[in-house]
């Protein structure tokens, strides 16, 4: 019988010692690398406000900092993000709702499956901006242009994902249960839901971020309240400090948002996929 | 005491977008299985051997012909392993074998493990298939046929991914655990010397399905794959094998 | 937003759509299962429910309204008052930065994401940069690119080059990564050089995500370009789309906003559709494992 275990590496000989060391080394050297990016980053910042530009036209980074600071400790970047939020959130599980609906169909009938792939293809490729605008002619500086347009723009990337799912399962898999006596419903919870969740989850990723920027979008556009309207408020005074410290923190929480939410979700989904139990590649 | 009726069995696959012309799987098979024996089934590669075992399960329909598989009159239970382990991905090796179990109690996680140290894994039961070696994931499949207490058991070339070390315990095992439990097997494979190591009857199939030959092995068990009468019976059933690729002039199919 | 992931679902969005079923026998059915018949019922259902809303909302024109209203507008005919139909020229306007904007863009953005996605170093230095700009909305490149350059060209220029550049370089240096590392061995094996690796292999393996990139930058990009006319410009498509908005005249509003689609649709189905059929030649792209039976 061979052992479950994997055996322990062989540590000792002085060909792994030299591997390990390089391993190291590359490590570390590509450690200092992303700290060189930053600081690159960082610099470049200041040359152009400096020497190509001026302060008023791009600040500088400590400047657009201290301002995100100062905004996060006011009341009103509590009520403006929480608005932001909700309704991103508020759209993506109605995208949600109804890809569940649209992959099914898309999944199991032919015709509605050339009828919606079409449909959502070309829902894709809309500029989103036309959504934005057009919310504010049909429903008027309301908290629903934010929710339907992050609707609109994610279900198809959803949708699609889900299908792509539910259409991918191995028919081997299917047949064993068959052989087995399993019913349809052990089938859909046994097979069809863990194939299809993973890659839900994966275009659910994208589909959080385009959600998220369609509503700031339309928040520029049609809203009493919000991230969007704020970064409009600031470019309609000149006040670019403004506008940046509000994109700086519009991009902190989505980066946050998605390392912390769905990374660590997809990572918890795929326990299965590799050796060591860690996230798929 | 369970049976297994084969009448004039036929399958035939319609022709399909990529294959224009219809396929025989299987062209009136008959046979009759009684009692708690092995049987092997044996034949070149497309005679139809995977598709005499979906019908047998279930999974398959036949185009005319009938199957009837019973245990005491009423429909057997059958235990399937696959050609390929076919575990689920997203479960652990333990949740696997549950999957295919009826009545779910405190016993059936104690079950399940009883028949992975059966076929020699005692550790494994909370890994995913991802992280067992093919061999392995093989015999979680054997082990999973034996869980549902099956009236029947299907083999279909359990053995034939692996390599010949591996192999031969694996056929070691199965023929431990079948020495223990006795069900009545249909055992498909296209290696001769396997079908005689193992079973106490040995079904030929040809091209296009339909039977050539039928040899009793009457060997006593438990047996080695080096006993001289082993080998003996081994050399006389290929002898049959080739004189029957000499008849069909198989090669010209494969 | 786009990693690895964008290219895989947007050719998965495709591959869904691509794979065509046999030619269909001439009955009722098969009739209604023709890709154009599907395509204008899809059509014919979105001015339906356009015409729907237009009914219930009364400041929302309706499709007849805006038809007869763009028809003007592209003749050069007379609006009423002094207002007088302008077509070509903002269009011209725009295509033009738009091609700029692209020219610059996207060979800017494959070379870095072919550095990215080749050499280690460079990955650890410029990943978190792009993605950061990717993270960007575009309309903050908007007012940014509208407040340096006022009223000039070079503002929605520099929109559409900086919201291209972080996509196709996430986009290419993913596919870099994901050329099979046993074909890089193998050609090391058989001692290619360098440059025929390139090629060959890094170039052509990477096409898949750098068509992906491009058709999400052809996208980003366009929408940043209006999003910069919106805001500040005084010439251009963006900006007509506003001025008939601030006129209160909706059909021109809106009939540029359609416009907008219809631009966009037309040059994925005439440049980068035919284009993408050619250097996919040698690959059937992938259909799904089930098929029609289910
Ligand atoms: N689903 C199917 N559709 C069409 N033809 C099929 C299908 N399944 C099997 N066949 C055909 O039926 C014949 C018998 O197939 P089968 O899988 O039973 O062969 P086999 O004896 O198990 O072969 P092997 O030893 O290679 O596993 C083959 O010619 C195969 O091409
Ligand atoms: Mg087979």
């Amino acid at each position: 019988m061979s052992a479950a275990v994997p055996s322990a590496p062989e540590a000792t000989s002085a060909h792994s010692v030299r591997e390990l060391r390089r391993a190291v080394r590359r490590r570390w050297g590509f450690r200092l690398s992303v700290l060189l990016g930053w600081a690159a980053f960082v610099g470049v910042w200041y040359v152009v406000s400096l020497y190509l530009l001026t302060p008023q036209q791009l600040p500088q980074p400590h400047v657009v900092a201290t301002e995100a600071g100062e905004l996060l400790s006011q009341r009103d970047f509590g009520r403006n993000f929480q608005a932001s939020i909700l309704r991103v959130v508020a759209g993506f599980l109605l995208a949600l709702l109804a890809s569940v609906g649209l992959g099914l169909l898309i999944a199991y009938n032919r015709w509605w499956r050339r009828f919606l792939v079409n449909t959502l293809l070309f829902l894709v490729s809309v500029p989103t901006v036309s959504f934005a605008i057009l919310s504010l002619l049909v429903l008027g500086v309301s908290p629903m242009g934010p929710i339907l347009n992050a609707m609109i723009v994610t279900t198809p990337y959803i949708t699609m994902n889900l299908a792509q799912g539910l259409t991918g399962v191995d028919r081997r898999l299917i047949v064993m249960s068959e052989a087995f006596g399993r019913t349809r419903a052990q089938m859909i919870t046994g097979i069809l839901v863990p194939a299809s969740l993973l890659s839900v989850l994966g275009g659910t990723r994208l589909a959080f971020a385009v959600a998220w920027r369609v509503g700031l979008l339309t928040e520029v556009f049609a809203s009493a309240d919000g991230i969007g309207l704020q970064i409009r408020r600031s470019f309609e005074s000149y006040d670019i400090r403004g506008m940046l410290a509000w994109a700086l923190l519009f991009i902190v929480i989505m980066l946050l948002i998605e390392n912390l939410v769905f990374r660590q979700l997809e990572r918890l989904l795929s326990r299965w996929r590799s050796p060591d139990g860690g996230a798929a590649p | 005491m369970a049976t297994v009726l084969i009448e004039n069995l036929t399958k035939v696959y319609p022709p399909t977008l990529n294959n224009p012309t219809q396929v025989q799987a299987l062209g009136g098979l008959s046979m009759s299985i009684t009692g708690n024996v092995f049987v092997a089934v044996v034949g070149p590669s497309g005679s139809g051997k995977t598709t005499l075992l979906n019908i047998v399960a279930g999974v398959e329909r036949a185009t005319a012909g009938s199957v009837r598989a019973l245990q005491e009159g009423v429909p057997a239970r059958v235990g399937y392993v696959f050609q390929e382990p076919r575990l689920l991905p997203w479960r652990t090796v333990v949740d696997n074998m549950l999957y295919v179990q009826d009545r779910k109690s405190d016993r059936s996680r104690r079950e399940a493990e009883f028949y992975l140290q059966m076929v020699g894994l005692s550790d494994v039961a909370d890994l995913y298939p991802s992280q067992l070696s093919g061999g392995m994931q093989q015999r979680v499949g054997i082990a999973r046929a034996f869980l549902v207490n099956p009236d029947v058991l299907l083999l279909d070339e359990p053995f034939s991914h692996l390599d010949a070390l591996t192999g031969r315990s694996l056929r070691d095992y199965m023929q431990r655990i079948w020495l223990q439990t006795r069900k009545t097997a249909l055992f498909v494979t296209h290696d001769v010397t396997e079908a005689v190591e193992l079973a106490d009857r040995i079904v030929m199939l040809r091209p296009g399905g339909t039977a050539y030959d039928d040899i009793a092995v009457d060997l006593p068990r438990p047996r080695r794959h080096d006993d001289p009468a082993v080998r003996d019976m081994q050399d006389e059933v290929l002898r049959r094998f080739d004189a029957m690729g000499a008849a069909v002039r198989f090669g010209a199919h494969a | 937003m786009s990693d690895m992931r964008a290219r895989e679902d947007l050719a998965g969005l495709r591959s869904l759509g691509a794979r065509s079923g046999p030619k269909a026998p001439p009955t009722m059915r098969g009739f209604l299962q023709r890709p154009w018949f599907i395509g204008l019922l899809a059509l014919g259902l979105l001015l339906l429910v356009w015409q729907w809303i237009s009914w219930v909302n009364l400041q929302v024109p309706g499709v007849g309204e805006i038809a007869r209203f763009m028809f003007t507008e592209i003749s050069g005919g007379s609006h009423g008052g002094a207002l007088s139909g302008e077509f070509w020229a903002p269009l011209a306007v725009s295509l033009q930065r738009y091609a700029v904007g692209l020219a610059i863009g996207v060979p800017v953005g494959a070379v870095l994401g072919m550095v990215i996605g080749g050499v280690r170093w460079a990955r650890g230095l410029f990943n978190d940069t792009v993605l950061v700009l990717l993270a960007l909305p575009a309309v903050v490149w908007a007012f940014l690119a509208s407040l340096w350059f006022g009223l000039s060209s070079w503002g929605p220029i520099l929109a559409v080059v900086l919201t291209v550049v972080p996509f196709m370089a996430v986009n290419i240096s993913a596919g870099v990564r994901n050329v099979d590392p046993g074909l890089a061995e193998m050609s090391r094996s058989f001692g290619v050089p360098f440059g025929r690796r390139l090629h060959h292999l890094l170039f052509g393996g990477s096409l898949p995500s750098a068509f992906t990139g491009l058709r999400l930058s052809f996208m980003t990009g366009w929408n940043s370009l209006l999003i910069v006319e919106w805001f500040g410009s005084t010439s251009g498509v963006g900006w007509r789309a506003r001025f008939w908005y601030d006129a209160l005249r909706y059909p021109g509003f809106v009939g540029w906003i359609f416009l907008f689609v219809i631009l966009i649709t037309l040059l994925d189905r005439l440049l980068l559709s035919p284009l993408e059929r050619r250097a996919f030649q040698w690959n059937q792209r992938p259909t799904l494992a089930f098929a029609e039976e289910a």
